[in-house]
């Protein structure tokens, strides 16, 4: 066993830092990884079983609605000001604020929720229809089951935040939480292409 | 900010004193519950380490069975239903429970150890990994001892296993098994780069990491690009299976091929991901042994690298008997020829390192020069095989077993064994028997090539994969006993280990903290290392620390011994940068294990498991992140990006 000589004082270095000085950023970036590569495979399944078909969407099946999954994209596109609120003042330290700005993006959360259910019904084919139906719910379904994850996370930081019981160490898990946020939502965007538009075009 | 010089002792405990705080605030909760409370990284590896060993055991029972199956013509030992079940079993065993958990279980023991810090990043998450890999083993025994092992072989091909030709819940219990342990092995992924990133000791620049960390780094970004493939393919298949989806039925618009891509995308870097950190253990155990670093560290770690980048594009080599277009196809011999080089150049930086050492032969170096020769045939095989019309002959056939085997052996259970014997003395204080060793070596080297060398042959006279028997008039009788007489010397070579496992744990000789004069920071401690790892954070200066530093290490000092810190560095040059409290023990990855083991068991059998799973899954979630304890007093907050 070796004796370690101390000559370096480390006591006064930070203990709340953010961004990619923080290690849970870095997880954070890992779990984008692993569900951006999900969400990549789920969408070139959806090509892949494309080349099976003549029509897409296959004969008899009509091609999904385009408005609520529009006002869906803009729902979702607008959520991200109220996270980047919510960032904002957590990198300020403003408790207050930082509830506020989550709870708003909480409402959105619940709001983009609710509108996914009326998504599935404007894809207008059921899952077990054939391999079109299936493959256009499993992207609406993986990107949700995300969905679902991040509006619990923001309701749960909103709740510490707004009751007090939130630590230092919860701004930079705001912070990190809009990044994900950005995320689920920039990643609709090549999504809501894929499964309501290409259709119209492929 | 820059944390300030100090001389030698100034402001801190007397060294004894700080060792006995510490003691007190990382020390493990007592009884059941703390142990199923504990979140230190030695502890989960620990038990990580031994539940794949026991996995490596059972699916080695089966090998045998198999084997003793198939020793003469038309035996009747096992039928073909549970012949099935049997090889089936094996497979999913020894790649999803054994070959990958045993390898992350390794890194998650000695990463932080390596880059010299005092835990794991997110222990907790580490847990969770070990708890739903746990989970996802026992599903798949009880399921075997229920009779309703899965049957349609370890990659489960659609259409074989589909609803429509496997009717029942053995696949199910396949595909949630796989998803079980994909889980686990992100989980476990996230913690092991983030601890290498952001974890390392002061001056562990990039450029001074130990190739094993390297090899874990790239292994574990392989994990996370490779693995969504198949938990994907994974829950199609459960889907396809519960809910009537068409993903993979061809009558609906699906397409079997489409399982192949999503389960090949995954399960040819899966070889990498087995074989990398072997490469890893392969690089420690011969620096030490060879007395000297490893030659050409820089073109090593652009191997490793290269191997991981390349190890995504060769996955049609297993589909070369589909009707991929016939280009797509020379592109993947292409690519499948083009990762040779990258071993290639490895295996030459090591024979130069044995060469221009002065090696020391106890039984790690024995099994890495039994390595080199069994991976070597099994590369050369697999250069054959990468050539499309000799795989289309060889296809499905025993000489692909042959090759698999060596490839897998040799390139991963051989320095899965210079380890284990190499670290052994750090994880339990003594030192194995080294005569056993030899006697293990020997045994398990020549059984080895004596089961698999003939099934070169076998596959060349036709003999197929997953037959449960064979007509004597194929005169195959002759070179299956050969190969079960090789199991047979396997068996008793195992024997030997597991005996002198748990002789040496009761009695072997006391190894003390640096038994072989290692290279790297593991050594640095005693045998088995203290919950806290270090008291003082070593700085690094150089790639072999624990030869470039005299019996003093330099080190920093300043981390609380009051509540459990670790200190946080920069991702290039580990410059030290911030501190980080770590999680109290917590029953918490547990609660969440069970909850994803409540979701997918019952969504074998109604797809309500699902909503209740979900339900469960939040509800423990909220126990998992509800903050217990304010640590309020000393917070420092920067929001300063530079």
């Amino acid at each position: 066993m070796r004796s370690i000589r101390p000559v370096l004082d480390v006591s006064r270095l930070p203990t709340v830092v953010f961004g990619h000085r923080n290690a849970t950023w870095w997880g954070t970036i890992g779990f984008m990884l692993i569900e951006g590569t999900t969400l990549a495979l789920v969408a070139a399944s959806y090509l892949y079983v494309r080349k099976n078909y003549q029509a897409w969407p296959p004969e008899r099946t009509p091609f999904p609605d385009l408005l609520i999954p529009t006002i869906q994209l803009v729902v979702m596109l607008v959520s991200c000001v109220p996270a980047y609120l919510a960032k904002r003042s957590a990198l300020r330290l403003d408790r207050s604020s930082t509830a506020l700005w989550l709870w708003v993006s909480a409402a959105f959360g619940l709001a983009i929720l609710v509108l996914r259910w009326f998504e599935l019904q404007a894809l207008n084919t059921r899952w077990d229809s054939h391999a079109y139906g299936s493959v256009a719910w499993s992207v609406l379904g993986f990107h949700g089951t995300l969905l679902v994850l991040d509006v619990f996370d923001t309701i749960g930081l909103a709740y510490l935040m707004s009751t007090g019981r939130a630590s230092a160490r919860h701004y930079p898990a705001t912070t990190d939480n809009t990044d994900y946020w950005m995320f689920i939502m920039a990643a609709w965007v090549p999504l809501y292409i894929l499964v309501f538009l290409s259709p119209r075009w492929i | 900010m820059t944390p300030a010089e100090v001389g030698p002792r100034a402001g801190v405990l007397d060294e004894a004193l700080e060792h006995a705080a510490l003691a007190v605030t990382w020390r493990a909760r007592p009884g059941l519950l703390g142990w199923i409370s504990s979140v230190d990284h030695k502890s989960i590896g620990k038990r990580y380490i031994a539940t794949a060993f026991v996995f490596l055991l059972l699916g080695g029972i089966e090998a045998g069975l198999m084997r003793m199956q198939l020793s003469r013509p038309e035996n009747s030992l096992l039928g073909p239903d549970l012949y099935n079940q049997i090889f089936t079993m094996h497979g999913t065993t020894m790649m999803f429970l054994f070959a990958v958990p045993v390898m992350t279980a390794i890194g998650i023991y000695l990463v932080p150890l390596m880059v010299g810090t005092r835990n794991i990043a997110f222990p907790r998450l580490a847990a969770l990994s070990y708890w739903t890999y746990l989970i996802g083993g026992l599903l798949l025994y009880t399921a075997f001892f229920l009779n309703s092992a899965p049957d349609a072989g370890w990659f489960s091909y659609v259409p074989l296993s589909g609803p429509e030709f496997s009717p029942g819940k053995r696949v199910d219990v396949w595909a949630q098994t796989v998803t079980f342990t994909e889980i686990a092995g992100l989980a476990a992924a996230v913690c092991i780069i983030v601890t290498i990133l952001k974890h390392r000791a002061p001056g562990m620049s990039l450029a001074r990491m130990p190739l094993f960390v390297w090899a874990q780094l790239v292994v574990s970004m392989m994990i996370i690009f490779a693995m969504p493939s198949v938990a994907t393919g994974s829950i199609y298949l459960a889907m396809d299976r519960l809910v009537d989806t068409h993903f993979f039925n061809p009558a609906e618009g699906g397409d079997p091929l489409l399982w192949q891509h999503l389960f090949w995308f995954f399960g040819h870097p899966e070889v990498y991901i087995i074989f990398l950190p072997a490469m890893g253990m392969v690089s420690a155990v011969i620096a030490t042994f060879a007395r000297r670093p490893v030659f050409g560290y820089p073109i090593v770690v652009l191997a490793t690298i290269g191997t991981g980048f390349i190890g995504f594009g060769v996955w049609v080599h297993h589909m070369f008997a589909t009707p991929v277009p016939q280009l797509g196809q020379s592109f993947f011999t292409g690519t499948s020829m083009l990762i040779t080089i990258f071993t290639a150049a490895q295996i030459f930086c090591w024979i130069a390192t044995l060469w221009m050492g002065r090696p020391v032969w106890k039984t790690p170096l024995l099994f890495l020069v039994g390595f080199v020769v069994t991976f070597v045939i099994g590369g050369m095989t697999g250069v054959m095989i990468a050539a499309i019309p000799f795989d289309l002959q060889a296809h499905d056939t025993y000489f692909i077993v042959a090759h698999l085997h060596y490839v897998l052996i040799g390139g991963a259970v051989m320095p899965l064994f210079a380890a284990f014997y190499y670290w052994f003395p750090k994880v339990i204080g003594r030192l194995l028997s080294e005569t056993a060793g030899r006697w293990h070596f020997w045994l398990f080297t020549i059984g080895v090539n004596l089961t698999f060398f003939p099934m070169h042959f076998l596959g060349l006279e036709g003999m197929t994969r997953r037959v449960y028997t064979y007509l004597a008039e194929t005169g195959w009788g002759d070179l299956n006993l050969l190969a079960t007489l090789g199991a047979v010397t396997i068996v008793i070579s195992m024997l030997i280990f597991v005996a002198n496992v748990l002789g040496s744990a009761a009695r072997g000789e006391i190894a003390g903290g640096d038994p072989w004069l290692g290279e790297t920071l593991e050594w640095a401690m005693t045998s088995p290392p203290p919950a806290y790892n270090f008291a003082h954070i070593p700085i690094v200066a150089s790639r072999s620390p624990m030869w470039s530093e005299g019996p003093d290490m330099p080190g920093a000092s300043g981390l609380r011994s009051d509540i459990r810190e670790v200190l946080v560095t920069t991702v290039l040059d580990a410059e030290p940068d911030a501190r980080h409290d770590d999680p109290e023990p917590t029953i918490a990855p547990f609660l969440v294990s069970l909850a994803v083991g409540v979701m997918f068991i019952t969504a074998i059998f109604t797809p309500w498991g699902i909503p209740i799973g979900t339900a469960l899954l939040l509800i423990t979630l909220t126990v998992w992140f509800y903050p217990r304890r304010e640590q309020t007093e000393q917070v420092i907050v920067t929001r300063s990006a530079a």
